[in-house]
């Protein structure tokens, strides 16, 4: 069987190139797995983890926020603002930033969808870091 | 001995500055490669999204978002002027300088409620000798600007834009061009002139077939605030590519201008003191001549 490849790229570096066998990553409405000879394929991805399986099996696992994911032939391009390993995260941090957004005034619409982002951007940090530090299976 | 001794002394001092320009301007070479890295790695994320957006012209969808449509009469205005920490770099700041004030100026007669914002010292120092206050102050965009913390400020000007704190952005900086051309331009980052990638045609679909998810109207809503992000992170990394660059240049100015002054000092410096051995020599023969007379 064919082998992906998983490209991670941020506006600052390249986060990651090397091959990869399973890709999971967090689409704005919901997961998506992606395993080689996949149709091709552009999506938006959303707040979340980005779980890449090595060919040794191993899971590499990022946090990610926006972007988008292409994929074409074997090839999956993460275009994302931010890929942090999920490891680095820090859980302490997530939740403040959680509480911050919860507690932002907004009397319009436009503030409300704001802010709603802002929550959804939080929380999704937050459960990243906690399955971080559980470990591994969900 | 007096005159050779003054000389002697400014030459010492002229060689303790060279050393430093010369310092600096390897400094300011080392950094400008770092910063040319960078911007070379936000130019290919920026390729990958125009693909991504000519692909979605490309599927029949109509490009447009509240971020690209002009807004006719703007109440609320910010300046963005991109500046220099530090000094020691030509005319670099200055540059930004001339055309930032007097568009300041006219900006606030346009708009009812304009705001400047200034990043770096140089700028905000400029801006008070102006009598001007701004309203925001930035410091700690350096040599390498982050991604993380210039997405903080787009993602608060987005927010200002979507809900009518703010109608128009411009941007003051120095654009990088090439190697030898740099210059400072004011652009206008909000609204969004345009994507680039959009004047694709549609229905040429040569290209693969993608399959959008969730839709391609999605995609695109995300697309366009991300490529006024990195329009806007382009705007510092330039600036900062432009400053080392403007650094190198001045810095290897300093150093061969301290050159030329040190071999001019050293002449003068061996002719004096060649004069002052001359004039000894002179003394004590005329002073053994006489001696020589009188005996």
């Amino acid at each position: 069987m064919s082998e992906l490849r998983c490209i991670v790229v941020t506006p600052e570096r390249t986060a990651r190139d090397e091959p990869a066998s399973f890709v999971a990553l967090p689409l704005f409405d919901g997961e998506i797995g992606i395993a080689p000879g996949r149709i091709p394929l552009i999506g938006r991805l959303g707040f979340g983890e980005l779980r890449i399986t090595g060919q040794d099996g191993r899971v590499e696992r990022y946090y990610v926020e926006g972007g988008f994911v292409e994929v074409m032939g074997n090839v999956v391009s993460v275009l994302t603002g931010r890929a942090v390993p999920a490891e680095e995260l820090d859980e302490a941090v997530s939740k403040e930033l959680l509480d911050a957004a919860r507690e932002r005034v907004a009397h319009s619409p436009e503030a409300m969808a704001v802010r709603e982002r802002a929550v959804v951007q939080a929380r999704a940090q937050l459960r990243v870091a906690r399955r971080a530090r559980i470990g591994g299976t969900r | 001995m007096a005159k050779a001794r003054a000389l002697d002394k400014r030459r010492r001092a002229i060689r303790n500055i060279r050393k430093i320009t010369r310092t600096m301007e390897l400094i300011s070479t080392a950094r400008f490669r770092r910063a040319m890295d960078r911007a070379t790695a936000a130019t290919a994320y920026t390729r990958r999204i125009t693909a991504l957006v000519s692909h979605l012209a490309r599927s029949g969808l109509e490009v447009s978002h509240p971020l690209l449509e002009p807004r006719p009469r703007p109440l609320k205005a910010i300046l963005l002027t991109l500046t220099a920490n530090r000094g020691f770099c030509g005319g670099y700041n200055a540059a930004v300088m001339r055309l930032a004030a007097p568009r300041w100026k006219a900006l606030q007669n346009e708009v009812p409620e304009a705001r400047l914002e200034v990043s770096g010292k140089r700028g905000i120092a400029a801006f008070r000798f102006r009598g001007v206050q701004a309203d925001a102050t930035y410091l700690h965009f350096e040599h390498n600007p982050v991604f993380g913390e210039v997405e903080i400020l787009a993602d608060r000007y987005l927010e200002a834009f979507e809900t009518h704190q703010l109608d128009q952005l411009e941007v003051v900086y120095t654009k990088f061009e090439n190697l030898s051309r740099q210059y400072a331009v004011v652009e206008t980052l909000l609204p969004l002139a345009g994507i680039e990638g959009a004047e694709e045609e549609a229905g040429e679909a040569e290209g693969t077939p993608y399959e959008f998810l969730p839709s391609a109207r999605s995609i695109l809503d995300e697309v366009v605030p991300t490529s006024f992000k990195m329009r806007l992170f382009k705007c510092f990394l330039d600036a900062a590519v432009s400053e080392q660059i403007a650094r190198m240049v001045a810095m290897k100015a300093a150093t061969e201008n301290a050159d030329t002054m040190i071999s001019t000092l050293t002449m003068t410096y061996n002719r004096a003191r060649q004069t002052q051995i001359t004039s000894e020599l002179l003394e004590v023969i005329s002073g053994a001549n006489a001696l020589m007379d009188e005996g």
